[in-house]
Order: C-alpha cells, then structure tokens, then sequence
C-alpha cells in the first residue's frame, strides 16, 4: 500500500522536488541524493505513522534537511547552509504545505538541456530529473546498458557542476537556440518511445512522459508557438499508434493506416494545442509540422481520401523556413502523389547522395519511387540499402515484404 | 569563476611562422578585443607556430621529449585568454566575441578550483 503510494508521490511530485533542491543547493547530485534519502526515510517511517496528508511537502522538507547534511559533511561554502536553513525552519512552520515548493522545473530543464551537454545525454539526464524516471527505464529505451547510461548521467551532471552551467532559464538574447535545445531534447525522447512501435516494452509508459512532459512545458512557457506546436505534433503522432502495425507486427504506412483506429480524443486535444501555436506563429517550422500531422488527421475513414495537395503546400511552406534533405525527401512523397512519380524522383535524385548514403529513409523513397517506375533491379538496390541501415523491425518488415515482392 | 579560452585556428593562413600580413590584422582585433574585455581578463598570451612546439610526454611514469605540438591536428591552439566571469553562459557570450580571422574554435575550459 505504502509502496504504491510512495511510487505515485514519486512519480507526480519528483520532478518539481529534485528541481526545487537543485535550486536550492546548486547542485544536481546533491539535490538527487537528498531526495533518495528522503524516499528512504518515507519507507521507514510511513508504514507505521501513516502517510502524511501531504507527502509531497514531507518528502521536500526531508530532503532539505538530508541536503543541508550533506552540505555539512561536504564543508563547502558557509553561504549555501546559512541561507538554506532559515528557509528549512520557514518549510517545517508552513506545516507540510505542497505549494510551497517553489516549482524550479523550468530552470531545471533549461539546466538539463544545456548545449553544452550532448544531445542524446540531454533527454535522458531531462528524463531522469525532471520526470523521475528510472536510470534502467531510459537505458532501455536508449538502447545502450544501464551501466553506460548511468556513466552517461553521471559524467553529465559533473560537467554542470565543474563548467559551471547557470541554474537559470537564459536571458532572451540567447532564447532561440536554448530553446531550440530545450524542443529538440523532447524530440529526441518522443523519438525512442515512437520507435516501439507496439508500445508494449518495458518503457510503454514512455511516450506518456513525453507527453505530460510537453504538457509541462506549454504551461511553463505559454508564449512560445513551438512550444505549443510540439504538445500537438507529440500528439497526433500518439493517435495514430494504434494503427501502426499490422496484425503481423509490419509497420502500416500512414496513407494506407484505417483512420478508424487513431484516438480521436488525443487527436482534439493536439488540435487544441496546434490552434494556441497557429495563434501564435503560424509559419514556424514545428507549427508547420504539427499542421501536416493535423491534415492526416483530418480523415476520419478510408473513404476519405489522403489529403496530399495539402500535405504538399505545407511542404512547399515548411521549405521556405526549414530547407533540409528530410523535408526534401518528404515533400518527394507527396509530390509524387500530386505531380506524379517521375516528378518527385527527379527532386529525389537531386538531391546529396553521399550525404544521405547512411539515412535509411533516403533510399526507402528512392526504392518506392523506383518500383513505380517499372525500374525494380534499381529499386531492388534501394530496397537492400535500406532494410540494412533500418533500427525498427516492423519498417524491416515493410521493405522486405515490397521487395520480395519486386523479386517474385 | 575563471576559465581559459583556447582558441584554435589554421596556424598556416597567418603565413609561415606567423609572421604573414595577415597576423598584423589579427593581433590588433585581440588587442581590441582585451581594451573591450577590460577586468574580466585575468591574463593571457598569443603562441608562436607550433614549428616551435615542443611536448614533454609522461607514459607509465616515464618522460620523454617530443618535437612538435601534443596532437597534430587541423587546426593548432594559437593562444589563450584568462577571463573572470560568474557562469557558463556568460563564459560562452565572452567566447563568441574573440577574433578569429577564418574556421576555428573557442575552447571554454574552467580553471581548476583549489579548496583548502
């Protein structure tokens, strides 16, 4: 009882305490290990005097005190403990009240999501701290063992602390690229938890955390279009999962996906939250994104059919603020549908094949657009380059199947 | 905090041996750039051609002198700046400001910190 609890407090409250600590103490290792003790010390003392009415507040309040231990036994700077224990007295009086955390998760994310941090650390520490999940949990989802992950957070969190990365959300001068920071480590989480395609590994909450975590966002940054347009993209992408896979685990491209079987109430609510980012700025890239995901989702039968001019000018819009290969290679898709298959091959091969050589879905559209054309020892090539550079067994299974076909 | 700014560059656009026209050009930017910098800079120092580089190398407690610079790469570590600033950020701001006269990099290197 006390266990399942404890998890939902960990789970809900966490992320706002270690952000709240880490304010506090300037430090990340810290603020985590204050917390773990705290849940600790929870374990021990509330089987037998219950819970209090309000964990949250008494798992912060422990952990201060378990931080200012620390501080103690570190000897560091007198000025940490001096101001840190007025504030401890002001939390123990304010009898155990939530919402007198101060909610610091902002900051912590823009911490988290420093440039000057790797990328793929970027999610996983963002994921750790300010979404409490386990180091096991985004080992698995980041494919690599626990022992590298853990290496990965560990190394992270000292080069914060010694570079001297800011515990603060960055002036605007700096805005655009921080935030970008901030939007692409998003991405890049949603990215793992999209690739399971069947959402039933051992991180299927995942994506969930993603989601809440992009819902987190838009609350803390209500001014921001991209913001916005990523709680939709998040969104209209989860709809669609439950009409992703064949019944024999191949992936179902989008055009060919029963609309019947998205969730049309995740699909309002992206809606919901593309509207807000339109409002805003409606020409940004992640805007424009989440507009395309909106046209797909726009049908709501098989009937109805695939809505590719639109899918096209959105494109031909998206190129005009974000021209790289991807977009490119998209807009080959439509164009194909719209202008015909030798049109958009023209564009496709126009493009920078050594630059694209190691891109799976390079050479999955080359083979698409190839295999339409009659052209099947080429698009049989393709095909082969593909299957070998693709991570997901379902699109594995995919380009196999049209290639086999091509073959018999 | 203090850090160093390592700041690397194509030694050869600056001619041989750094002495190409190019360098008069680039010596009086930094001389700017260190008016501009004022307090913030603790200290710091152009570095002749790595021509001139020679490395000590310690393998298993063993030393041994080399000729020529650490690593021989693209672009060499042409000189440094020791700066005062209170974060990162504002380290990274600072960074972005040296003169560089084509490609190369601002190395952002914290100083090691000393407790007692």
């Amino acid at each position: 009882m006390i266990g399942a609890a404890l998890d939902r407090v960990f789970r809900e409250a966490g992320g706002r305490i270690v952000a709240a600590l880490a304010s506090r103490f300037r430090d990340l290792t810290l603020a985590e290990d204050a917390f773990a003790e705290a849940c600790r010390r929870a374990l021990e003392t509330w089987p037998a005097t219950g819970m209090p009415n309000d964990a949250a507040a008494w798992l912060y309040s422990v952990a201060v005190r378990a931080g200012l231990d620390a501080v103690r036994r570190l000897h560091t700077a007198q000025r940490f403990a001096a101001g840190a224990e007025e504030a401890v007295a002001a939390d123990i009086a304010s009898d155990f009240d939530a919402r007198l955390i101060p909610d610091e998760r902002l900051r912590l994310i823009f911490v988290c999501c420093h440039p000057a941090i790797g990328a793929e650390t970027r999610a996983a520490l963002t994921l750790r701290l300010v979404c409490g999940l386990s180091a096991l949990e985004i080992a698995r989802a980041f494919l690599v063992s626990e022992k590298t992950l853990q290496q990965r957070l560990v190394r992270a969190k000292r080069k914060i602390a010694e570079a001297g990365v800011p515990f603060e959300v960055p002036g605007p001068s700096v805005w655009p690229g921080r935030l970008d920071a901030v939007l692409s480590t998003l991405e890049i989480a949603y990215a793992k938890a999209y690739e399971d395609a069947a959402g039933q590994g051992p991180y299927a909450a995942y994506a969930a955390e993603v989601l809440e975590l992009s819902r987190l966002l838009v609350q803390l940054l209500p001014d921001e279009a991209e913001v916005w347009a990523l709680a939709a993209l998040a969104r209209f992408t989860e709809a669609r999962r439950p009409a992703r896979l064949a019944v024999d685990g191949r992936m179902v491209p989008l055009a060919e996906q029963d609309p019947a079987c998205w969730d049309r109430g995740l699909i309002e609510e992206a809606a919901v939250y593309l509207r807000r980012a339109a409002a805003l700025d409606s020409r940004r890239p992640r805007v424009l994104q989440a507009r395309l995901h909106a046209a797909w989702c726009a049908r709501t039968r098989m009937a109805d059919p695939p809505p590719w001019p639109q899918i096209l000018a959105l494109y031909d819009a998206l190129l005009t603020v974000r021209d790289d290969a991807v977009v490119r290679l998209n807009r080959a898709v439509a164009l194909a549908e719209v202008a015909g298959t030798e049109t958009a091959l023209a564009e496709v091969e126009r493009l920078d094949a050594c630059a694209l050589a190691d891109f799976a879905g390079y050479h999955a559209v080359r083979a698409d657009l190839l295999r339409r054309l009659g052209r099947s020892d080429e698009a049989c090539r393709a095909y082969d380059a593909a299957i070998a550079l693709i991570s997901t067994s379902a699109e594995q299974r995919w380009l196999v199947e049209r290639r086999d076909a091509l073959r018999s | 905090m203090q850090y160093a700014l390592l700041l690397y560059e194509d030694e050869s656009v600056y001619g041989p041996g750094k002495s190409g026209p190019e360098m008069r050009g680039i010596v009086a930017r930094h001389i700017a750039f260190r008016e501009e910098l004022g307090a913030t800079r603790l200290g710091g120092a152009g570095l002749a051609a790595t021509a001139s580089a020679t490395t000590v190398r310690t393998t298993k407690g063993k030393q041994t002198v080399h000729d020529g610079p650490f690593a021989e790469i693209k672009e060499q570590l042409g000189g440094f700046y020791l700066i005062e600033a209170p974060d990162l950020d504002a380290t990274i701001a600072i960074a972005k400001r040296v003169p560089v006269l084509r490609d190369g990099a601002v190395e952002i290197r914290p100083l090691l910190q000393i407790r007692e």
